[in-house]
């Protein structure tokens, strides 16, 4: 196994080359670049990298332009996790068979996707690579919305946010469903490792995506991605908003390993209350209405419910 | 590439980053590379732009939550130290000024327009309000 | 630890997956990503077996769907090494997406593609359906008619299809049941040699040389996209005829055996041919033998290479014949049959006054029998003496229920 990157504080880790190029199309203000930032300069290792369809994929290689400085490839929607496994599988293969150019390196394998194309379309297909134990890395950016196609629901998108196929109105709050418990599914899948990042804890977010990569199996990871475009913010705030996600507990940090073993990995000094990280959205915005306001405080139990339930689960030491 | 044919480009639409061979990538800059015209770090976003940051390094402390939090690779960062801003592939979003620590701010926004120059020299003086 | 090599007879007595399997081993494929069906699955299955007594090396990936088998086949091919697979009817369904993607892509895939009705409503047995709905998808297409040319196919595909020149995904056809069940003769390779045909993977764009990274699976738009789509379309039109014409002729050095894009069987002095595909084509021969003693001079045309189709041989085949029919063993969905198109579209430009009929027969598996040829070549001799169709220009062979005729 290859070396671990040194990366002591942030001016260590801002030596970092990177790997990921601007003058890419995403929004002003986008998380997902941020993110895709923190994961690729995790590790000087080679990069083997894959995108399903969506925002950070129609972004970041619209012909005649690149914005990837590792190998990528994008086939569709739902592939993105199983392209990158084919590619592992064919690095095994070729290793055993001695045909690799630059048998000395040590590639990461890791594919990208939205909620869209992980809580949704590609589901079936990162179950299959979770599953099977591929030597990968599967990292959702999850914006909590079909954004590249303008704002549709996805199973991610949580109770009271409003999307254009679940629009507010005026005898509706919006999405009526749950947020799926992704990290629920792929931690019983018992994967070695899948955990919950978010880009402004950027230590937190290295340190889990090191332990990743220096995982031999497959990895899952959901990283929360503030969206400029669909949670209606101003794009300056972006990290604001992440911010509010973690400290509001609304998006806890924690791992999973084995499937069974919990660890919260950051406890806010301050919790949040859930209705400040709603007010700073305007898809939550008619969740202020008198009629609505129930809706904030069912927010605010189940959000406190989920983290006396993750706190049970690392107690739990099973 | 605007003009080109049927017959004039790679197969498959694909595409190469590099020009040439490149060995460790990860511990190459960005201005040691030789990038193909068909990376997007040769594009310029620039016209994006409404609003530009503008860098005053007098306060700055080199903490690096700008370029950490950078959606754009454009905060420009060599042997730890903060260097400047690319203009480039700078889209004006601001995050860089809202995660500055320093009072006053190292970062601010200015409009497209605003002469550098003339915004350092009349940089705001720390603001006791935030202590 | 290296593999160990297989000891096979002059004549081994293989079905049509089983000669599949051993093309798969002997090519050394380095990894099948894949999805059991009927009735393609003794494809896989062979290959996991052969992995399992350590004939192979490669990676054996056993995924979740047709769909995430050629996923998992297009990841590993931009990777860098021979990538194979197998499926029939639904699963080449469910995988029709990424077909387009692998080709437009530009990367060597060798699929075996066992060919079976789709539903509804389900059936399991063969036609060519599933061949059909993929026709203008981009891959080379052959059709094998016995399991001895679904061996020797898989080698000429995967030659074609990873050729620099080319980088074009290949199917192989073969008849679900008829030949992929029936154990048949077939004269094999050793496994030196069989490997020295297609040789040592030359990897070209692959994803694992770090030194020279690519992008792949970009987006074009209106600026872009035709100009890829049409490249695509002029290497298959230009470039790959003449590659398949060196493996063929490769082939032959090799082994002896011949084959053609479109396969002539008595047409030399022929008034009468029917052009069909798969087991089909074999059955039509031993049928024109016999209407030769009768005085009928019938002759059979089988279409070995179906994408790109042989347009300028189809032609040359039968320019001095009188009556054609053209067989299509799928439904054809509210058009004539795509044989009947493509053969129309063939000749129309032509001097040749042929007299074409379609014949939509074998749906989901129904027996084309020696008496319905015998009962075509007749309809064609009765054509070819009038000097014009007596018949309606479609019509439908061996369904119960009142006649059907179209057109």
């Amino acid at each position: 196994m290859s070396e671990i990157k040194k990366i002591k504080n942030l001016k260590e880790f801002s030596t970092s080359a990177d790997r990921f190029e601007g003058a890419n199309l995403l929004c002003p203000g986008c998380a997902h670049s941020i993110i895709v930032r923190e994961v690729l300069n995790a590790t000087n290792d080679d990069l083997i990298l894959a995108a399903s369809t969506g925002c950070l994929e129609v972004c970041t290689a619209v012909y005649p332009y690149t914005s990837w400085d590792a190998s990528w490839i994008h086939i569709g929607f739902e592939n993105g996790s199983t392209a990158v496994a084919g590619a592992e599988a064919m690095y095994k293969a070729l290793k055993t068979k001695g045909r690799l150019k630059q048998p000395e390196r040590t590639p990461k394998f890791v594919a990208f996707g939205g909620d869209g194309a992980s809580y949704d379309i590609g589901f079936q297909w990162i179950s299959g690579c979770m599953e099977r134990n591929h030597d990968m890395m599967y990292i959702v950016l999850d914006n909590e919305v079909y954004a590249n196609t303008g704002g549709q629901r996805s199973s991610s998108t949580p109770i009271g946010s409003s999307a254009t196929t679940t629009p507010a109105g005026s005898i509706s709050y919006g999405e009526t469903k749950n947020k799926k418990d992704m990290m629920g599914i792929m931690a019983a899948h018992h994967i070695p490792y899948a955990a919950q990042v978010s880009p402004n804890k950027w230590k937190d977010m290295v340190k889990k995506i090191q332990k990743g990569f220096a995982t031999e199996g497959a990895v899952f990871i959901n990283a929360v991605s503030p969206c400029t475009t669909e949670w209606k913010f101003d794009p300056k705030n972006t990290m604001h908003l992440a911010d509010l996600a973690t400290d509001s507990l609304v998006f806890p940090l924690y791992e999973v390993i084995d499937g069974r073993e919990y660890n919260i990995t950051y406890r806010p000094k301050n919790i949040i209350p859930v209705e400040e990280y709603l007010a700073a959205q305007g898809r939550f915005k008619h969740l202020f209405k008198d009629e609505y306001k129930y809706l904030i405080k069912e927010w605010q139990e189940r959000v406190d419910a989920n983290w006396a339930y993750l706190q049970r689960r690392e107690e739990a030491k099973v | 590439m605007a003009n080109t044919g049927w017959d004039e480009f790679e197969i498959g639409a694909m595409l190469r980053t590099f020009d040439g061979g490149i060995d460790d990538i990860a511990g190459t800059k960005q201005e040691d590379r030789s990038y193909t015209q068909n990376s997007s770090y040769t594009a310029s976003v620039a016209d994006w732009r409404l609003v530009k940051p503008v860098y005053n390094k007098d306060y700055c402390i080199d903490c690096q939550f700008c370029w950490v939090y950078c959606p754009d690779v454009s905060i420009i960062s060599r042997d730890k130290k903060m260097i400047g801003v690319d203009m480039d592939h700078c889209k004006g979003c601001g995050i860089c000024v809202e995660v500055c620590p320093t009072n006053p701010k190292s970062l601010l926004m200015f409009s497209e327009q605003a002469d550098e120059e003339t915004e350092i020299a009349s940089w705001p003086s720390k603001d006791k309000g935030e202590e | 630890m290296a593999f160990d090599k297989m000891e096979l007879n002059d004549i081994e007595v293989w079905d049509g997956n089983y000669a599949a399997a051993q093309a798969l081993r002997q090519a050394q494929v380095d990894v099948v990503s894949a999805y059991p069906i009927t009735p393609s699955t003794p494809i896989v299955e062979g290959y996991a077996k052969f992995k399992s007594d350590n004939f192979v090396e490669g990676e054996f990936v056993m995924v979740e769907s047709e769909h995430a088998a050629m996923s998992g086949c297009i990841g590993a091919a931009a990777a860098g090494g021979r990538v194979a697979t197998a499926t029939s009817s639904q699963g080449l369904a469910l995988m029709a997406e990424t077909l387009y993607q692998a080709s437009g892509m530009r990367l060597p895939i060798v699929l075996n593609l066992v060919n079976r009705a789709l539903a509804a409503p389900l059936n399991v047995n063969g036609d060519h359906s599933d061949m059909y709905m993929v026709r203008d998808s981009g891959w080379i297409q052959f059709d094998a008619y016995c399991p001895q040319e679904a061996y020797d196919l898989n080698f000429i595909a995967f030659k074609v299809s990873e050729d620099h020149d080319v980088r074009i995904p290949a199917i192989v056809n073969q008849d679900g049941f008829m030949t992929s069940h029936t154990a048949q003769g077939v004269h094999t390779m050793d496994d030196d040699t069989a490997f020295g045909f297609v040789g040592v993977y030359k990897p070209m764009n692959d994803m694992l040389d770090f030194e020279h990274p690519v992008t792949h699976g970009v987006q074009t738009e209106e600026d872009w996209h035709f100009e890829h789509k049409a490249r695509q379309h002029n290497d298959m039109m230009s470039i790959v005829p003449g590659k398949i014409d060196e493996a063929f002729a490769e082939f032959e050095k090799l082994t002896g055996r011949k084959y053609n894009h479109v396969e002539s069987y008595d047409m030399d002095d022929a008034d009468v041919a029917v052009v069909c595909m798969g087991t089909s084509v074999e059955t039509a021969r031993e049928v024109a033998k016999e209407m030769r003693e009768k005085g009928v001079k019938a002759g059979v045309v089988g279409i070995r290479v179906v994408r790109p189709f042989p347009f300028m041989a189809v032609a040359e085949a039968l320019k001095d014949v009188k009556a054609v029919a053209a067989l299509d063993r799928s439904a054809p969905g509210g058009a004539a049959g795509m044989l009947f198109n493509e053969i129309a579209g063939a000749l129309f430009n032509t001097d040749t006054k042929l007299l074409l009929s379609g014949y939509i027969y074998g749906l989901g598996g129904r027996d084309l029998t020696k008496a319905h040829l015998v009962e075509l070549y007749n309809e064609l001799q009765a054509n070819a003496d009038a000097g014009k169709l007596l018949t309606q220009q479609q019509q439908f062979i061996g369904v119960r229920g009142p006649k059907l005729a179209y057109l």
